[in-house]
């Protein structure tokens, strides 16, 4: 009830809430325009993970998938169609066979009388809404996908670690101790933001190629786990803890690998939570690095994998589109439960 | 144990010097109670002390064995900070457990003595709080407890009462001294509020620009101030100071005189009254000599005073201080 009065608020003629000013209708049609631009791509994408390949390739595209009803007739299952016959009327028939342009057309009720010849022209296939689950069930059970999957699972949370460890390590030094050419370490970390991965992507690749990683997921891990966005970020919230707070555990007879792993970190949480969800997004969206590196089908991440349902002469949409689905399920729920932690973490990091 | 000596200690940031030449002794057991306006240095000199800081020269010693090189730590010395610095992830009681678990304490003896601080603080009820759910003055009761558990041979406070309110303040003054008295402890204490340094101290020493100044028991403080500086900083409403028309014995230029010191009389100093605070049991004018010097005088009563009304003022002179050219006291 509350809801639906916040949704149907209008500002109305002269405020008073009632009829509808210009602004109201500016203010609709922004929203739903916006809507749809925003979540059509991503609802278009999941019901068409649900076609069958002969409905994607259908012209006009639908939004729902469809398929034709089918019945058992003699033992097999013959489509159905809506008939109009010559007086005109309509009727529910199943297909026996077809000839060129003329089919035999059976009534179901009465499967044993004489088969009607109807013009094809004269036809509508008769279709409901039907899922094809068998894209998502084909590739589980019958492709590699569950390995593909493994296998992104490992690098994300692997380097996902492996990012908030170095990266904290480094901010905490560049924010906490005062040694010279900290501010040069900071500016080339920094300046690293402006090289893009395709300039280093083969040095990059002779790297990893002459310390033997080629191939194998630690060399998808290894080379991303630095990211000068990570050690900025981290840099800029550490910062904001005060430094009393280090001066006391050191009275307190706290090591300094103690401060950092007991006083700094805890404190930095929101920082790392922060960092944590974009690494996750990052790792498990990344598509060039691990293509470059993995060449062999069995250390394939799900995105290369996906790029695999697509070949030289023949695309498998109804695959790649259920997959694609599959593949933005973690995404997305690392971002349903742990936005509210992006957007109070990236406020406190002073990075607004 | 906990006598603590600083041997000509000198502290420079870059071209700064912040601490210029301290050579200080605090005997053991001592309320040692360090005063100064905003910048004297003497936060930093607490800081060389606890070892956070080292000394550009000079020496720290603590119980006569030379500390400057030894880690803030290893100094048996515990801190209270001014922003308290608790811990704001742990609870109460991991905060005082942090330090003693650090230095591998065993457990029974951490619960020992947590309970203990935690009786004498009476924070008992609040051990499984964290500092965010506490008031002000619990968090800095809980300070003080952090100290306590590591029984340091000295306690250093930095400002501990400045985040407090005027009540509670009262109240924090009188159980820091309590605390001092039932452990007997060396405490050093950082201050800028003269009246803290006044009513806590066995010693009070005044720090200006990084330099000594005085350093005395609070009532010779007031009533033999070193030079002019002190004389002017201890005491509120501050001292005044009259220029003498001819240089009396010693080369004595400036007369200091109280506030408190004024009494309305028959002859003396002639006073234009400016303007007139009753505070109630007292009145204080302030006012312009004749000679155009500005005055206050803190005068017993409740006087109305008009502004431009001319006061008679004179004093006992036995309450007079003499200054020569240099501010130092004469005689």
């Amino acid at each position: 009830m509350r809801g639906a009065r916040f949704l149907t608020r209008r500002r109305g003629v002269a405020g008073s809430g009632r009829g509808w000013h210009w602004t109201d209708i500016a203010t609709w049609v922004w929203l739903v325009g916006g809507t749809v631009l925003m979540f059509g791509p991503a609802v278009w994408l999941v019901l068409s993970s649900f076609k069958t390949p002969a409905a994607l390739a259908e012209f006009p595209p639908t939004i729902l998938p469809y398929a034709q009803q089918t019945m058992e007739i003699d033992g097999r299952e013959r489509p159905l169609f809506t008939v109009t016959t010559p007086d005109g009327t309509t009727q529910t028939m199943a297909e026996l066979r077809r000839v060129g342009i003329v089919a035999q057309m059976v009534d179901p009720a009465a499967p044993e009388a004489e088969p009607l010849r109807v013009n094809i022209a004269e036809r509508e296939p008769l279709r409901e809404i039907a899922f094809a689950t068998s894209n998502y069930t084909e590739p589980f059970l019958r492709f590699d996908f569950w390995r593909f999957f493994r296998n992104s699972v490992f690098v994300t949370v692997v380097a996902t670690a492996l990012t908030l460890l170095t990266n904290s390590m480094a901010a905490f030094a560049l924010s906490k101790y005062d040694f010279r050419g900290r501010n040069a370490v900071m500016l080339l970390i920094i300046a690293t933001l402006m090289v893009p991965l395709s300039v280093i992507l083969v040095p990059l690749y002779s790297v990893v190629s002459a310390v033997g990683l080629l191939d194998t997921l630690w060399g998808v891990i290894l080379p991303t786990i630095a990211t000068p966005t990570g050690v900025f970020l981290l840099r800029q919230y550490m910062l904001t803890i005060p430094d009393e707070l280090l001066e006391a555990a050191r009275m307190d007879h706290a090591s300094e690998w103690q401060i950092y792993w007991r006083i700094v970190l805890p404190l930095a949480a929101p920082a790392l939570a922060v960092l944590a969800i974009f690494s996750v997004v990052w790792r498990w969206n990344d598509f060039l690095w691990p293509l470059v590196v993995l060449t062999s089908t069995r250390n394939y991440t799900l995105q290369i994998g996906l790029n695999s349902y697509a070949g030289e002469l023949n695309v498998q949409w109804h695959y790649i589109l259920a997959m694609t689905v599959a593949a933005i399920v973690p995404v997305v729920l690392v971002f349903v439960f742990l936005q509210r932690f992006i957007t109070s973490g990236i406020a406190s990091a002073g990075l607004k | 144990m906990g006598a603590i000596t600083l041997e000509a200690i000198s502290k420079s940031f870059g071209p700064v010097e912040v601490i210029r030449d301290v050579t200080l002794e605090i005997p053991e057991g001592e309320l040692c109670v360090v005063v100064g306006p905003s910048g004297s240095g003497k936060s930093t000199l607490l800081r060389l002390i606890a070892g956070l800081d080292r000394p550009t020269r000079g020496r720290v010693l603590i119980d006569g064995a030379d500390v400057t090189a030894r880690p803030a730590a290893d100094r048996g010395l515990a801190m209270v900070f001014q922003s308290y610095a608790l811990y704001p992830h742990m609870t109460v009681r991991q905060n005082l457990a942090f330090g003693l678990e650090n230095s591998r304490m065993a457990r029974a003896e951490i619960a020992r003595r947590i309970d203990e601080a935690a009786r004498m603080l009476e924070i008992d009820g609040l051990l499984e709080r964290r500092p965010g759910q506490l008031s002000g003055g619990q968090r800095q009761r809980v300070a003080i407890g952090r100290a306590i558990v590591r029984e340091p041979v000295a306690f250093l406070l930095d400002e501990p009462l400045s985040n407090l309110d005027a009540e509670l303040r009262g109240a924090m003054r009188a159980e820091i001294a309590a605390l001092h008295r039932r452990l007997g402890r060396t405490m050093i204490h950082v201050t800028h509020d003269q009246i803290e340094a006044m009513t806590l101290a066995d010693r009070i020493v005044v720090l200006r620009d990084g330099r000594v100044e005085q350093v005395d028991a609070p009532l010779d403080l007031f009533n033999r101030p070193a030079n002019r500086f002190v004389a002017g900083f201890i005491g509120a409403p501050s001292m005044n100071f009259l220029t003498l028309p001819v240089p009396g014995p010693g080369g004595a230029v400036t007369l200091g005189v109280r506030p408190q010191h004024l009494r309305l009389v028959e002859r003396g100093l002639t006073v234009r009254v400016e303007a007139a605070e009753n505070l109630g049991a007292e009145t204080l004018v302030h006012g312009t000599t004749v000679t155009g010097e500005r005055l206050t005088a803190l005068l017993p009563g409740q006087l109305r005073p008009r502004a431009g009304e001319r006061l008679v003022l004179g004093h006992d002179p036995a309450d007079e201080h003499r200054f020569d050219t240099d501010g130092r006291r004469v005689g």
